[in-house]
């Protein structure tokens, strides 16, 4: 069987509490073990900076991203980060690469592993598009994925809500998430997207959506407690009311209090909020706008029930995609940019918009530094997932230069340097000294992500892990991240290896060979009766009112080839 | 005797999912709710006209030839090709699309699909403005207003009507036809049109003057509109318009009339327009009523595996979009490619005679289930299971709602992924070895 | 002064691509080096020298080489893409995208360009003595800006959609313009002395002077008394309305 020896790593594996220190790693079909035989290959890391396979919890990779291409012909040729965007002919080893920030799906996964990521998670699945999904996700090389399912403006989820029933709300979810193949119970400005239906939106969590008789806040907590029901390996994960709005920090925080009180059985939170940086800004217009990330971070750092994600921004061209249907609306003819929507049958809505951020407009530099005000006054970095909401604030490919905006004060310094005036007032960045070390990095860029989706085999390098492992061209020994930023930003671009499942995927920044990565799911048992009865709504629905069947609804197998099922027990 | 329920109909972009299949010793006996051109389809139609062996032109005429043969010609067209063509890939499954992408890839091809001769238009319309949709069950029970402009889905789509547009019932329209206003916009009275609540005859290829009057009615500049646009009163273009600024719920379904009329793409971008105008005072959504059954599906197979959804060349490796230049007709007309390979798509059929006589000059290869005037054209014939009927496989409903067709029957020929595959082995056996 | 003269040995039917073929790459080479260079013919690459006759006459700078090229290059594409300065002067029918993205330098052509000639042109000058096609000036698929800069003059007439998209820079049409031209114009400057068909379509911003007929004008444009541009009056239209356009539409 295939042993694999990595010497002289010096590892930063928070999980196993392994700060940045010289080991070897024993690598035996595919996990990690305690020791090879002599016969193992071996390779020297050098004093190499070595972690877990980054994993990104949070990323548009697969469904809706399409959308994405097909309006942005110019995105395919976009060159803005050298190496890892633009078009790539196809060698004996790759495919033909195209784009930056919707590059095609075999770029998507060689981008990710040359950056050190081996698993990456689609944070919206619509249930009946979820085929669509797992057709990208076959077609994304190397990674292993999962995919958060779309509940928020669900019409059976809203009923079930209004009539009280939550164990038929929790057998419905377990069903949704059968039929969609999903991990976990997304929910996006919930309520909103069936405002939408009518062109409008929910104005905060005592909103009442039309014609359904439940506000955001009861769609959040029967959720929630669905979630916890259920016992599933991640949170609800919330993509709050009143998102890119002016004044909205303050449904941000009403949505996180709201859970405070909610209890799980598994060791992890019971709220994951994503993408912060959208829903941290103060003010009242976008003339008295500013960061309200102060006030966010501080009610964060008062409890212990949450989670959140960055969110981060990155200048230039990016790509807007969401299930918030109003909101890309409001985009379109704010940016007067084009724009395309999705009204998706008893379930959701969507939209996609390009956008750009300059560091010369003033808006676009408060929201940059929202995001890293964020990541830097929460205090527990176990709390803070990085993300840029991939390509929302910026492709996934500027994380290394992103790195180093966390890591480097001086490097903040330059940046701030050419923004406006107004720009400096409205945040709070230029007093915050703070910088993030490598071992905080790494809680940041996989550990944490192994918490909040309880994936016990990956995000660490301890025994029985997966043997997904990237080694980066970086001593911690010798170099001062706070000041070497170049050096850092070069090193996270382009893995000196890659190893997924034990092979290596990545070396010297090139792609070495493209396996077939596996695709995560879960199965939540509900009792049988509880199914039934819910089964008999449902049926109703497809009779009445969805355009396919019910039969052709459902996932088939045939589209995991390469499944993973975590299953799990109702409460 | 097996009865197959809420199989799907690979004819049209409706790919309707409720058909009931009855099959006795390997025959389809019985088809139910299908329409008829799906029952046709269904029942005989696809056991006529079969392609029954692999064929090679030799002296000019088609001869039955080994399948292993068939393969060696056609990947020996392919790697001595300067440029091949790679059409279709429309009648036939997302798993064979990728295939076909796949060969196109590794032989320096353009590889174009059927909307060269359909909705290509509207992707580009998309790609200037974006594209407003909705799946059709959104429309089903939200819409009150359907619009259909420059389409007859009374013949090209019989059953949309009913399923997910003018007569369907859903949550919000529960009496269905009698809760909507149906609205036809074409150049002549359509059998779809005798249906409507109010038909809107234009003048031919004016579609864009009166998308721009009315986009200036519903934002607000009536003004500037004359007394008639496009044959069209400006009254009834202001009534119209408040019509769409009205109502709960507008869905336009366009057609070809829109996407192939002057103008072409700016037609669908002006309705892209009008859509979001519309919102700032109701809600409105576009949907096009795309034609063969799985035309969907390789604009989203060719746009997550090379960024584009069509027109995609491969010629100098990295993929490069740019229709007028890379279309299937564009490099036709022009003479750009020395061979080309159609698989499930008739250019025979559809394409314009300037295309056709330089087809006739370079060596093609044709994978199908049909002898079709494409095979008169063709160099080396590979007959195919018919998807759908013989082969599973994916397919995208025109509002990109993606299903998986049943094997209904069993079948002696090969699918068209099965046959690409070969294709793309024997393509590396014969490059390696040179 | 360098003086390249490229002459095509044999017509070519499959398209080359030669968006090498500019004074930026020639400049100071020889006659060998320049025929070094390649091109793509097909999916294969070829050498500039295997499919031209190359003369080389003195040897300068890019702003003091100029390139001749001659023989039926109707099937070449992209000659003087990405050009920054110096010359080309094409001396017959030429294939699409000459001269896109130039930044300077001038390209005269004596003869047809086919479509995409000048497309998001930066600066220089491009003259066609002859017909252009589509997309004269334009933008490719999904960009929001065609050109930006330059000046684009054809003697003949072009097909649709002139200047589409186009952000800056000038073009001059003393013969007919198809469907559609200066459509969503946001800055540059437009003038066709012949014929043409609804003009300015979502103009935001620049200046488009029809000498010739304007048929069918669009619903979208509200008149605005005339001006007079060296000394003839036109009907001042302003607009797009739809697209809150401040662009001016002058017509006869």
């Amino acid at each position: 069987m295939s042993e694999l020896l990595i010497k002289n790593a010096v590892v930063c594996d928070p999980i196993n509490n392994v700060n940045c220190e010289k080991m070897d790693i024993s690598v035996k079909d595919g996990k990690i073990v305690e020791s090879v035989s002599s016969g193992a290959k071996v390779i020297d890391a050098g004093g190499k900076l070595t972690m877990a396979g980054g994993v990104d919890g949070h990323t548009h990779c697969a469904g809706k991203i399409n959308v994405g291409r097909f309006m942005s012909p110019h995105d395919m040729r976009m060159t803005n980060v050298p190496g890892l965007s633009g078009k790539e002919a196809p060698t004996a080893t790759t495919r033909a690469q195209v784009g930056y920030n919707t590059p095609n799906a075999f770029a998507i996964g060689y981008r990710y592993a040359k950056l050190g990521y081996t698993t990456i998670g689609e944070a919206a699945i619509p249930i009946i598009g979820a085929r669509h999904t797992h057709e990208e996700f076959e077609a994304i090389p190397i990674l292993d994925k999962f995919g958060l399912t779309l509940f928020g403006s669900n019409w059976q989820v809203m009923e079930y809500i209004r009539d009280d029933e939550p164990e038929k709300l929790a057998a419905y979810v377990a069903w949704g998430l059968k039929a969609s193949r999903g991990y976990g119970i997304k929910i996006v400005n919930p309520g909103g997207g069936e405002a939408w239906g009518w062109g409008k939106n929910v104005s905060g969590l005592d909103d009442p959506v039309p014609n359904f008789d439940v506000t955001p806040a009861q769609i959040i907590m029967g959720l929630a407690e669905a979630n916890e029901k259920l016992n599933l390996p991640h949170s609800i994960h919330l993509h709050c009311n009143n998102l890119g709005k002016p004044g909205n920090y303050e449904t941000t925080i009403a949505s996180m209090k709201l859970l405070e009180n909610l209890k799980s059985n598994r060791d992890r939170q019971v709220l994951h909020v994503t993408h912060v940086q959208f829903n941290a800004y103060g003010g009242t217009s976008w003339r008295d706008f500013e960061s309200a990330a102060p006030q966010v971070s501080d009610y964060i750092n008062s409890t212990d029930h949450m989670t959140f994600d960055l969110g981060q921004a990155i200048f230039g061209p990016a790509m807007t995609m969401t299930a918030d249907g109003p909101v890309e609306y409001a985009n379109s003819r704010m940016l007067n940019a084009k724009w395309s929507n999705m009204d998706v049958e008893l379930e959701d809505a969507s939209g996609v918009v390009p956008i750009t951020y300059s560091p010369k407009n003033f808006v676009n530099a408060v929201q940059w530094a929202i995001g890293l005000e964020l990541a830097l006054l929460v205090d527990d970095p176990w709390k803070v997932m990085f993300t840029t909401d991939s390509p929302n604030g910026g492709s996934f490919v500027n994380y290394p230069e992103a790195y180093t905006y966390l890591m480097s004060a001086k490097r903040r310094a330059e940046v701030i340097e050419g923004f406006p005036e107004m720009a400096l007032g409205r945040m709070n960045i230029p007093g915050i000294d703070r910088e993030i070390d490598l071992y905080e990095l790494a809680i940041m860029t996989r550990a944490m992500q192994s918490k909040i989706y309880c994936m016990d085999t990956k995000g660490h390098l301890g025994v029985g892990a997966d043997a997904d492992i990237a080694i980066y061209d970086l001593k911690p020994d010798s170099v001062d991240t706070t000041v070497e930023y170049a050096a850092v930003k070069k090193a996270f671009s382009g893995a000196a290896y890659t190893i997924k499942s034990g092979e290596v995927v990545v070396k010297d920044g090139e792609i070495a060979m493209t396996p077939e990565g596996r695709t995560y799911w879960v199965n939540a048992k509900m009792p049988q009766a509880t199914v039934d009865a819910m089964q008999v709504d449902v049926a109703k629905k497809f009779k009445k009112y969805y355009s396919v069947s019910q039969s052709n609804y459902m996932v088939e197998d045939e589209y995991l080839p390469h499944p993973v099922e975590i299953t799990t027990e109702a409460v | 005797m097996v009865v197959i329920t809420d199989a799907i109909c690979s004819l049209c972009g409706s790919l309707c999912d409720d058909i009931t299949v009855t099959v006795e010793d390997n025959v389809i006996t019985n088809v139910e709710r299908a329409c008829i051109l799906g029952r046709n389809k269904f029942v005989g139609m696809f056991l006529h006209d079969r392609i029954e062996s692999p064929m090679i032109r030799k002296n000019g005429e088609l001869v039955d030839v080994s399948y292993e043969e068939a393969i060696d010609e056609a990947a020996k067209i392919l790697v001595n090709s300067k440029r091949t063509l790679s059409y279709g890939w429309c009648s036939t499954s997302c798993e064979a699309i990728s295939k076909a992408i796949q060969l196109a890839e590794e032989t320096g091809s353009l590889i174009d699909s059927t909307a060269n001769v359909c909705h290509g238009p509207s992707a580009l319309a998309v790609q200037e403005k974006g594209g407003p949709s909705a799946t059709l069950g959104a429309v089903k029970n939200r819409a009150d207003v359907v619009i259909f402009w420059g389409c007859n889905p009374a013949h090209a789509h019989p059953r949309h009507m009913s399923r997910y547009s003018s007569f369907s019932k859903g949550f919000f329209t529960q009496k269905g036809r009698k809760d909507r206003k149906m609205i036809v916009i074409d150049v002549r009275k359509t059998d779809t049109a005798k249906l409507a609540d109010t038909y809107v005859e234009i003048e031919q290829g004016s579609d864009y003057l009166l998308v721009t009057a009315l986009r200036s009615a519903i934002n607000g500049h009536e003004d500037v509109i004359p007394d008639a646009v496009a044959g069209v009163s400006k009254e009834d273009i202001l009534e119209l318009a408040n019509v769409l600024k009205e109502a709960k719920y507008t869905c336009v379904f366009y057609g070809m009339g829109v996407t192939q009329s002057r103008s072409k793409y700016k037609n669908g971008d002006g309705v892209s327009s009008l859509i979001s105008d519309i919102n700032q005072h109701s809600k409105a959504v576009m949907i096009g009523m795309r034609g063969h059954y799985n035309v969907t599906g390789f604009g989203q197979v060719a746009t997550w595996e090379t960024g584009f959804p069509m027109a995609i060349d491969f010629t100098r490796g990295a993929p490069y979009y740019n229709p007028g230049e890379t279309g299937a007709n564009d490099v036709l007309v022009r003479g750009d490619v020395d061979a080309a390979i159609i698989s499930a798509a008739d250019a025979g059929a559809h394409f314009p005679q300037d295309s056709l006589k330089y087809l006739a000059k370079i060596p093609v290869i044709q994978i199908d289930p049909y002898a079709n005037p494409t095979t008169e054209l063709s160099d080396v014939v590979f007959p195919a299971a018919v998807v759908g009927v013989e082969a599973e496989g994916t397919a995208y409903r025109m509002d990109g709602i993606s299903l998986r067709m049943k094997k209904l029957i069993d079948t002696k020929f090969k699918t068209d992924e099965e046959i690409t595959v070969d294709l793309i082995n024997k393509v590396r056996e014969l490059k390696g070895g040179a | 002064m360098q003086t390249v003269t490229l002459s095509l040995k044999e017509k070519n039917a499959i398209p080359i691509e030669a968006d090498t073929i500019n004074p930026d790459n020639f400049a100071s080479k020889s006659k060998d080096e320049i025929g070094a260079i390649l091109v793509w013919y097909g999916n294969a690459q070829v050498t500039i020298g295997e499919v031209f006759d190359v003369a080389v006459d003195g040897s300068d700078s890019t702003e003091n080489t100029k390139v001749v090229i001659n023989g039926d290059v109707s099937r070449v594409k992209r000659i003087g893409q990405e050009m920054s300065a110096g010359e080309i002067e094409i001396n017959s029918n030429v294939d699409m995208h000459c001269g896109s993205n130039m930044t300077g330098g001038k390209i005269t052509i004596n003869g047809d360009a086919d479509s995409w000639v000048g497309c998001e042109m930066k600066g220089g000058e491009i003259v066609v003595n002859g017909n252009g096609s589509y997309y004269v000036g334009g933008g490719y698929r999904g960009e929001a800006c065609g050109m930006k800069g330059g000046k684009i003059t054809v003697t003949g007439n072009v097909r649709d959609y002139l200047g589409e998209h186009m952000c800056g820079g000038e073009i001059v049409v003393k013969g007919d313009a198809g469907l559609l031209p200066g459509i969503s114009n946001n800055g540059g400057s437009i003038v066709i002395e012949g014929n043409t068909t609804m003009p300015a379509s979502e103009m935001k911003a620049g200046t488009i002077i029809i000498k010739g007929e304007a048929a069918e004008l669009l619903p979208s444009f509200a008149e605005d008394g005339t001006e007079d541009v060296d000394g003839v009056t036109y009907r001042k239209f302003a607009g797009d309305v739809n697209a809150n356009g401040k662009g001016v539409l002058l017509v006869k």
